[in-house]
């Protein structure tokens, strides 16, 4: 997207001097100085303050974010480089109505993804009726065959799912991907809460913003739902790759909001299938494990065995039920970019529903007639890897350069397993503090969806922001931000 | 509690100790330097050389060779990461301790010891170091009074609390054995009625070097006795900086550790912790000062260090 598009015009003579209005959906103005009626009100208070306000609550909020030691690492030796994850003080608003959609979809979603799940490593139904084809699940790398016939605690696999949602130039909801092994961020979406209250206080005053505080509790019945045996008062623990991991940050703040201990691989140990960890008092015995470890790292017995961050035995120790783990084994094949185009087909096939929130439109180079449509396209297409994420392993086809095309054009041909292919969406926009004044960057939105003895939707979501102008690319690691993401409650 | 957590807790807690004493001995050394001009004359590298024996580091070449040695030993003590004794070294410990932790601690305890990082690593703060040595210092000073405040504070006195409370102490007693047995060395034979003023001076020093120059002046009267000081720093019940204190705060803290392990047996780390407590409970004054004293706190010293390897052995990983 270029702002050779736009339909400019100034929309204010204060900070939002100069604010454009693209030819993407802007989540605040319906056009150029018309605010929609849910950010009226926060427009105003906006309107009210000077360049010097927006510099000073912005560098109030980089301070608390740097105090915390908010941010992810890349290390070193022994002293690693932290680096802070901003923060945009603005807000992103959603309405009551517009969530309840959201929540439902998203619901819905889940719950198909977990009979797939269960189906795929039992009966195959779904492969037998031909709804999906079994060469994908066969042939993908995050399918586990050494899973099969493994029965799960309540038949759930994804108990906790980060679903990213991005919006068209019409304001739609579609669904991007979602993250069902281990996703994160959830730590960001509350820790901006907190320091939004703390740095911007007074524009909560007109709003009821719904509360996601209750996360932390909400996994935590999650994970006692999962407890083997149905035991009542199990031991949870968080398991972390350690202090050099990228979300390091979260698993020591989920840890400790939920009151459980944050071990590491070398905490724990499995004797007779089941899980201990070492304590000053002895060894102590493990009933759930929130594990934040990929399944290749996960035990060096059943995985990868170079892997030193995962526990031996541990695989067996949950096949054998004296352990339950969240996420499941194996769920990498629901998120699968090329399993993917097929969970509206799920939700048709499990729930007799149609779905409620959409996929992007997918073309996939195994069907003949999507491989022509690819290749004479790839300019104005994105073309994703299935195995790759974060923003990494993609052409971006307006952007590309004839030479990358190319190099696609033979890769897709090559290995038509392991490409998608979409249209180029530009994402929805909103106003963002940069230099003392607004400015439209990009967003999507991650809400947070939790499977136990029902499925929850924390009323909010990680709101990502690409901070560079006319950046589509939200991630982390690639110049991304986020923001506070308001649900109100009517 | 986990052994792993058991471990940082208590090296996150040592580090900061040990940043707190190498910035209090920089500071009175800051001070002694210009209160010394008034007395004698001269270069007084002495005290600043003795810091290094002092904290047990072996100091490179080129500082010892530097043109200005005091500044040299300063910038080697205070930022130089290659030195593990350095403060911004053991603030860096304390820290990556901490994080490795962080599920556990309280949060104002990292944010504390975080801020305190980014403060001391902000090169216009840094400069203070030079210009304003005194408010550098006071700020690690301050940076660990928060700390132990927020830690005590808010955080429920149980294991992890003693494991920290274990750290500190231990640390605490092992400088100050450490800085009165050089010290002593160095001063014990300044008794000829014309050094009384430098003896003074230099021992005012060695007290406020371990805080405890008001609490001294509360109970002795007049000048300095080096006796006193040794009588004081070493065997005062209640001072909480004595070596008795802060080894009895250590049995303590294990004692609240170990008691919680059904059918207990008396431990190494107890035994060796128990053997030096007796020495500073039972033993004479007259008869510490007869003998031969560095060898005595020699002794105390080596007993600590058996303390700390007892102590590794039985709660570090595997």
């Amino acid at each position: 997207m270029s702002d050779a598009t736009a339909t400019s015009g100034p929309v204010g003579d204060d900070l939002f001097r100069g604010y454009k209005i693209g030819a993407v959906y802007d989540e605040m103005f319906e056009s150029p100085g018309r605010p929609r009626p849910h950010y009226q009100a926060l427009h105003r208070r906006l309107q009210s303050l000077t360049p010097e306000d927006c510099r000073r609550r912005k560098a109030m909020t980089d301070l608390s974010m740097r105090q915390d030691g908010v941010g992810f690492t890349v290390y070193r030796q022994e002293e690693g480089i932290e680096r802070v994850w901003p923060m945009d003080p603005v807000p992103r608003i959603i309405p009551a109505a517009e969530w309840e959609t959201l929540e439902r979809g998203l619901v819905q979603r889940l719950t198909a993804l977990n009979l797939f799940l269960k189906d795929v490593y039992h009966d195959q139904l779904i492969l037998r009726d031909g709804v999906v084809d079994p060469r994908l699940i066969f042939e993908g790398t995050y399918f586990r065959r050494e899973f099969m016939g493994a029965t799960v605690p309540r038949d759930i696999y994804i108990h906790v799912c980060g679903t990213d949602l991005i919006r068209d130039a019409d304001g739609r909801y579609f669904v991007l991907e979602d993250n069902g092994r281990t996703p994160s961020g959830v730590s960001y979406m509350l820790q901006n809460r907190q320091v939004l209250k703390r740095v911007f206080p007074q524009i909560f005053n007109q709003y009821d913003v719904r509360a996601t505080e209750d996360y932390p509790a909400a996994l935590l019945d999650v994970l006692k739902h999962i407890a083997p045996g149905g035991r009542p008062d199990p031991t949870v623990v968080l398991l972390s790759p350690g202090m050099y991991n990228s979300a390091y940050f979260e698993h020591t703040f989920l840890a400790q909001r939920m009151g459980v201990e944050l071990v590491e691989g070398r905490d724990l140990v499995v004797d007779q299938n089941r899980v201990f960890m070492r304590t000053t008092l002895g060894r102590a015995r493990v009933d759930v494990i929130y594990r934040r470890i990929d399944d290749d790292y996960l035990d060096p017995l059943t995985f990868r065995p170079d892997s030193t961050l995962g526990v031996p035995g541990l695989v067996n120790a949950y096949r054998a039920g004296h352990v339950a783990l969240a996420n499941s084994i194996g769920t990498g094949i629901a998120d699968d970019k090329g399993v993917y185009p097929f969970v509206p087909d799920m939700i048709r096939y499990y729930l007799k529903q149609d779905p409620v929130l959409p996929n992007v439109e997918t073309f996939r180079p195994l069907v003949p007639s999507h491989m022509s449509h690819i290749l004479a396209n790839l300019d104005k297409l994105v073309v994703k890897t299935v195995n790759e994420s974060g923003g990494y392993g993609m052409l971006i086809g307006p952007a590309s350069t004839a030479a990358q095309r190319a190099e696609f054009a033979a890769a897709v041909r090559a290995r038509p397993r392991d490409f998608i292919a979409q249209p180029t969406i530009a994402l929805s926009q909103h106003p963002t503090f940069v230099d003392g004044r607004l400015e439209g960057r990009h967003v999507d939105l991650r809400p947070f969806v939790l499977c136990g003895e029902k499925i929850v939707v924390v009323p909010g979501g990680l709101t990502r922001v690409a901070l560079p102008r006319g950046s589509l690319v939200v991630n982390s690691s690639q110049g991304g931000g986020s923001k506070d993401t308001w649900v109100l409650a009517r | 509690m986990l052994s792993r957590v058991a471990d940082a807790l208590f090296w996150m807690s040592r580090y900061l100790e040990r940043a707190e004493h190498v910035a209090r001995l920089l500071d009175v050394c800051f001070h002694l330097e210009l209160d010394l001009h008034g007395v004698l004359a001269g270069p007084h590298e002495l005290q600043w050389t003795s810091l290094a024996a002092i904290l047990q580091q072996q100091m490179p070449e080129q500082t010892q060779a530097a043109a200005s040695p005091q500044a040299a030993i300063t910038h080697w003590l205070t930022f130089d990461l290659e030195n593990p004794g350095s403060i911004m070294s053991c603030v860096s410990r304390a820290r990556a301790n901490a994080r490795s932790v962080r599920g556990t601690i309280n949060s104002g305890m990292w944010r504390e010891l975080n801020m305190l990082h980014i403060q001391l690593s902000d090169p216009g703060f840094s400069r203070q170091a030079v210009e304003s040595p005194h408010e550098y210092y006071q700020a690690v000073e301050r940076g660990s009074c928060l700390f132990q405040g927020v830690c005590d504070a808010p955080l429920n006195h149980d294991e992890g609390w003693q494991f920290i409370q274990l750290g500190k102490h231990l640390e605490r007693a092992e400088k100050t054995l450490r800085i009165l047995d050089i010290q002593y060395h160095l001063l014990h034979d300044l008794d000829s009625p014309e050094d009384l003023p430098l003896a003074n001076l230099l021992w005012g020093a060695v007290l406020r070097s371990c805080r405890a120059y008001e609490a001294y002046q509360r109970i002795y009267v007049g000048r300095i006795e080096p006796e006193h000081v040794v009588e004081f720093l070493l065997l005062h019940p209640h001072f909480p900086r004595s070596a008795r204190y802060c080894l009895q705060s250590a049995s303590d803290a294990l004692a609240a550790i170990e008691g919680l392990a059904p059918g207990r047996k008396l431990s190494e780390a107890d035994r060796e912790l128990g053997l030096v407590l007796g020495e500073l409970r039972y033993r004479e004054l007259e008869q510490i000062m007869t003998g031969d004293l560095h060898e005595f706190l020699g002794g105390l010293q080596k007993q600590c260090g058996l303390v700390s390897r007892a102590l590794q052995r039985r709660y570090s990983l595997r």
